[in-house]
């Protein structure tokens, strides 16, 4: 456990300092002017316009950031052979890339709380203040960048390389999306086959379009059980991720 | 030991799939399949953003384009000489079919479509409203404003107006709508009660689009109000 909070402490301040992470964070809080300056438009669904496009620019820049943070976390260690130095001590591999892991997403959570707090503040001045139900969609845009920060880590162990890294976590994270889709079309294709591929393939994705909350709560908000198990999902899902991780970076050599 | 993790996977995995079954169960969102968006200008922009995961922000953002196209400045939209707003159904459609919660945008259309002046076309926005309410049965908006049509075409305007006027202070209400109704009163000789009508809408903090017409129209009113009765011969 100190050895997971140790590499978790490095990991953190090393985000914090990187220039990529504070110009991502400077770049969320332009897309939020951005939502400031749109909504103006929006006539009488200001504040509608200006939670949704807030949110989904929080989602955007979380999910670029989760995901270059990633990909190169691993690989880049490797490469400058840091690594090295670290293995040579007491500290389990499993140990080393959770800490990191943990390190990476609670630097862009901090990145998401400090984009969150401007935005709750300007939705305030607007008259819209429904603080459980924003931190509920924001708890959901947490639980999607975990899931994909672990599925990109994973994808860096397995292909070695941040470019196919980063574009197959793109992919995923728009196949996440379609997992509603490819139901729907595995229930009107005729072969058994693409039938189980399509279902199989539906569930090995990541089910984002069943995780968007701030996307569908203007229907009908789900209750606390619904977020419970949304919870219990984004972290088995980053977990078995992991677990993966763990397991292609114990069969490494170095 | 070699598959150690491998285990731990599958058995976390196992329960990642059992965690998104109970969700679904749980909760399934109400979105129209991708393949119901029409192809038009926007098809690139609305089919990305929903893949993407942004389905509201693409309503919103084809919510602005319906009201630029209502203010006469989307090209990509141009009418044909003598049919003003021919594609108000469309576009407001388009945002219904992004995100069927945005009833907004089928209240403002059909409410144009149906009372503005110039156009009135009330069987177009019965086919917005009845779309409206096949996609969200429980909004009672739809079938208030359906009701509202057909004493329209009965010639009933008393109880049109009373029956939109009783919908005036919901928040789904358009203020576009609330700017006709106040309209529709002047053009009856009913100052005073278009003159309540247009002090509501300056109060109301959501319908300040409309603020800077309802004060043109207050001290209009106020001085037609002004203005002695002619007399009677």
């Amino acid at each position: 456990m100190q050895t997971i909070s140790a590499v978790f402490a490095y990991t953190f301040k090393e985000h914090i300092r990187h220039k990529a992470w504070l110009s991502a964070a400077l770049f969320g809080l332009v897309l939020l002017g951005g939502a400031i300056i749109v909504s103006a438009l929006g006539a009488d669904e200001r504040a509608r316009l200006l939670l949704d496009l807030g949110l989904a620019a929080i989602e955007a820049i979380s999910l670029v950031s989760v995901v270059f943070l990633t990909v190169s976390l691993i690989l880049v260690e490797i490469e400058s052979r840091a690594i090295y130095l670290i293995l040579t001590h007491p500290v389990r591999r499993s140990d080393y890339l959770l800490g990191r892991f943990l390190g990476t997403v609670a630097a862009v959570a901090v990145g998401m709380a400090v984009m969150a707090a401007m935005h709750l503040g300007l939705l305030t001045l607007y008259g819209w203040w429904e603080p459980l139900r924003y931190l509920a969609a924001l708890a959901c845009v947490l639980g999607k960048t975990a899931v994909m920060g672990a599925l990109s880590l994973l994808l860096s162990l397995a292909l070695t390389s941040e470019a196919a890294a980063m574009a197959f976590a793109v992919f995923l994270w728009m196949l996440g999306h379609f997992s509603s889709e490819m139901r729907f079309l595995a229930d009107r294709s005729g072969s058994a086959f693409l039938k189980t591929a399509l279902v199989a393939f539906s569930h090995a994705a990541p089910d984002f379009a069943h995780f968007n909350y701030r996307d569908f709560w203007h229907q009908a908000a789900p209750g606390a059980e619904w977020l419970m198990w949304a919870g219990v999902y984004a972290l088995a899902y980053s977990a078995a991720c992991l677990a993966l991780s763990v397991q292609l970076f114990d069969q490494k050599e170095f | 030991m070699k598959g150690r993790w491998l285990a731990v996977a599958a058995a976390l995995f196992a329960l990642a799939l059992f965690a998104g079954s109970r969700m679904r169960r749980l909760h399934e969102p109400r979105f129209p399949p991708l393949g119901e968006l029409k192809a038009g200008p926007f098809a690139f922009q609305d089919a990305g953003l929903a893949a993407a995961g942004f389905r509201a922000p693409a309503a919103d953002l084809a919510w602005i384009q319906l009201l630029q196209y209502a203010a006469g400045s989307l090209p990509e939209y141009t009418d044909h000489p003598g049919h003003p707003y021919e594609h108000l159904g469309t576009l407001s459609l388009r945002v219904s079919r992004l995100d069927p919660s945005f009833h907004r945008a089928v209240l403002f259309s059909a409410g144009m479509l149906a009372w503005f002046h110039g156009i009135e076309r009330p069987d177009e926005a019965a086919e917005l409203l009845n779309e409206g309410m096949r996609r969200s049965p429980d909004q009672p908006m739809y079938a208030l404003y359906l009701a509202a049509l057909a004493y329209k075409k009965q010639g009933d305007t008393d109880r049109m107006i009373a029956l939109l006027e009783s919908s005036f202070d919901q928040p789904e209400t358009p203020s576009t709508m609330k700017a006709i109704l106040a309209n529709l009163r002047q053009s009856r000789g009913e100052y005073r009660e278009a003159l309540v009508l247009w002090a509501r809408i300056l109060d109301s903090e959501r319908d300040r689009s409309e603020h800077a017409r309802a004060r043109a129209k207050i001290s209009e009113l106020k001085s037609l109000l002004a203005k002695p009765a002619p007399k009677k011969r």
